[in-house]
């Protein structure tokens, strides 16, 4: 029998009971746009966290000194050489920023504080949060600059401001204290009052000169794109064969895990979903073959084989999939465009600063994850067929015509 | 800002001996005359510690040794309550003894802005010794007569780059450098501590300030009252006074 025969069959069936189909395919419009939404939604969350993550001064890699991790202090450094690039794959490489990073106190007038104290290149943390930071003040003239930057949480705390004098306290290689007056440049506004209240920013050579060192303690790399090429890590421990180079998911295990979760949660939303839209598809053909058991037993008797009586349903589930599919997506791209421009959480700012999603969501659509929705629904279609198909295949011609 | 040091623990040693020249005092020499006078001796200090606050006030008694500029020895040995509690400096290093606890913590550079022993001075105020000449640049702002004496008024204020928080401190200098006074300033030169000199007696052979206030300017009823009750100066100090076995050692 010809597939277009079949065809033109089901699509006639589809057609028989106009407002249940409309109403069948209303349902799958609106499971697809939802997974579609959903998905865009935990996509953004998941590439916001991973930009924070990467931003806070890890890049996507970072090379340490070994043990520093453990127990960090500026006897775990090392020497870097700015011009000894490593040899890496073409342009994998966005930049890299050296920074020494030591745990400090912090003292104004009124109030002292436990800080990392980190000395940076002004010029290379356009790869951290610190390159777009808004800051009231000035930015860092560069790796010689004596003045510090705080975050606008600490500056609260230590009610102090820009052009005022603190004082940093914190140990020498030689494990005596090094003390010195600093005056703030600047106050920034970071995401997360985490980050404003842990790091105060100074040039490199200031940091070194306290506390007598020519060495770093860190080298973040970051990649130009977000995906971790394994070439480049490799490449990376091999340049720095004696030093500890992790990834951003070592250093930040708990952003790491969250994004992982995303995952796992679009994939239980899909399931959820689309479970309970295959029963309405069951159900709804298994009507159908039922309404319609007096002509299939006459088709069967006229001489259709099983294979063309299977074909039928399976076409008719597929066709009612791929137009409520079709729409759906319309609908979700278009949902997703009216949000494209962000969603502003910052009613919830307070909560969502311990996971590191910024306080405006922007919803990502990819098309590997439309594809992915749109197969996966046909799957579930031709399963969701299966068990009506069978039902019609078992009408017997002799008792569908009797009865 | 060797004030405390010098108030209490070097023990408010500043000598009565003719005060130089008074029309040839530098504000260098002010402080640093002061500060040798100080530094050289040993001294032995009984002190009683009175602490006010809005809804309640204490007192209690402390003792104190202290060698050259750096070495310091403090006791509490009043209300029994405190008795043993005890502080040493040596050098850049300071340590507290609690004998309830029967612990020797060395304070760490965090802990040093809190408060010592509930009064109004902080553990750095204990600490500092030479600080004023090495980071501050001084200046005469006022000089006036009382009676015999002149009287100075000196400005500290601290270098770029020096470790320290004060946007400026104002002292007050007597020619035969008793200090009479000494205010503290944020940055935005809003006085924020000032130590008060009371009463000025004769004690251990030299002339001293015997009763000084420390007082919060931004809270009222908020201060400390030190009063020298026994004093003696160049004296022989046992070797071993300045370590952790004396600190722990209640005598």
């Amino acid at each position: 029998m010809k597939l277009t025969l079949l065809v033109q069959l089901s699509w006639r069936n589809l057609w028989r009971h106009r407002r249940r189909t409309v109403i069948l395919l209303t349902t799958i419009c609106f499971a697809v746009g939802s997974v579609l939404v959903f998905n865009a939604l935990l996509r953004g969350m998941q590439v916001s966290m991973a930009e924070t993550a990467i931003d806070n001064l890890n890049g996507h890699f970072k090379v340490l000194a070994p043990g520093y991790l453990d127990d960090p202090g500026i006897e775990k450094s090392f020497e870097f050489e700015p011009i000894g690039r490593p040899e890496l794959a073409g342009d994998a490489i966005q930049g890299w920023a050296p920074r020494v990073r030591v745990p400090a106190v912090i003292r104004s007038e009124r109030e002292t504080r436990g800080v990392q104290f980190v000395g940076v290149v002004p010029g290379s943390e356009e790869i951290s949060f610190l390159g777009d930071v808004a800051i009231d003040g000035e930015y860092l003239s560069g790796p010689d600059d004596r003045r510090i930057l705080v975050g606008q949480a600490l500056a609260q705390q230590l009610e102090t401001g820009v052009g005022r004098r603190v004082v940093l306290i914190t140990q020498g290689v030689d494990g005596g204290n090094r003390e010195s007056g600093y005056r703030i440049a600047g106050v920034y506004d970071a995401v997360g009052e985490g980050i404003e209240k842990a790091f105060v920013f100074t040039g490199l050579a200031t940091v070194q000169e306290l506390l007598s060192v020519d060495a770093v303690t860190e080298v973040s790399v970051r990649l130009a794109e977000d995906d971790q090429n394994p070439s480049v890590l490799n490449s990376l421990t091999s340049t720095f064969s004696d030093l500890d180079v992790r990834t951003w998911q070592d250093l930040e295990p708990q952003a790491a895990m969250m994004y992982e979760m995303a995952d796992t949660t679009v994939a239980i939303w899909f399931l959820i979903v689309m479970g309970a839209l295959i029963f309405g598809i069951v159900n709804t053909l298994v009507t159908a073959v039922m309404e319609r058991v007096r002509e299939l037993g006459m088709l069967r008797a006229i001489g259709m084989r099983r294979g063309a009586v299977i074909a039928q349903v399976v076409i008719e589930s597929m066709l009612t999939m791929t137009i409520g599919i079709s729409i759906g997506v319309v609908l979700g791209t278009l949902s997703y465009l009216w949000l494209a421009d962000g969603i502003d959480l910052s009613a919830f700012a307070e909560g969502l600063e311990m996971t590191g999603v910024k306080p405006e969501l922007v919803p990502r659509l990819w098309a590997r994850d439309v594809f992915l929705v749109v197969g996966l629904s046909l799957v579930l279609g031709i399963l969701a067929s299966i068990y009506p198909a069978q039902r019609a295949v078992k009408v017997q011609p002799l008792d569908a015509m009797r009865g | 800002m060797n004030r405390t040091l010098s108030c209490l623990a070097a023990g408010m040693l500043v000598l009565s001996t003719a005060a130089a020249d008074a029309e040839d005092l530098t504000a260098e020499e002010l402080v640093s005359g002061a500060l040798d006078l100080m530094r050289g001796a040993t001294s032995h200090v009984e002190l009683t510690m009175k602490i006010k606050r809005p809804d309640w006030e204490r007192s209690t008694s402390v003792v104190s040794w202290s060698q050259g500029r750096e070495d310091t020895l403090i006791r509490f040995t009043a209300p029994a309550k405190d008795a043993g509690n005890a502080l040493l400096k040596v050098g850049d290093n300071m340590w507290t003894y609690t004998p309830r606890l029967n612990r020797t913590i060395r304070l760490p550079y965090s802990m040093r802005a809190q408060s010592w022993g509930g009064s109004d001075f902080s553990y750095n105020d204990l600490s500092r010794s030479d600080q004023v000449l090495r980071h501050y640049d001084l200046a005469i702002l006022d000089k006036r007569q009382d009676g015999e004496h002149t009287i100075y008024t000196i400005e500290a204020v601290p270098h770029e780059n020096a470790p320290v928080v004060w946007g400026k401190e104002i002292w007050v200098l007597r020619d035969d450098y008793v200090m009479l006074e000494q205010v503290f300033y944020d940055q935005l030169q809003v006085a924020l501590k000032r130590m008060t000199t009371l009463e000025i007696g004769s004690m251990g052979g030299r002339t001293l300030a015997t009763r000084m206030r420390m007082e919060r300017l931004d809270e009222s009823d908020h201060w400390t009252e030190v009063v020298t009750d026994s004093a003696e100066f160049d004296i022989e100090l046992p070797e071993r006074m300045f370590t952790l076995f004396t600190l722990k050692e209640a005598t």
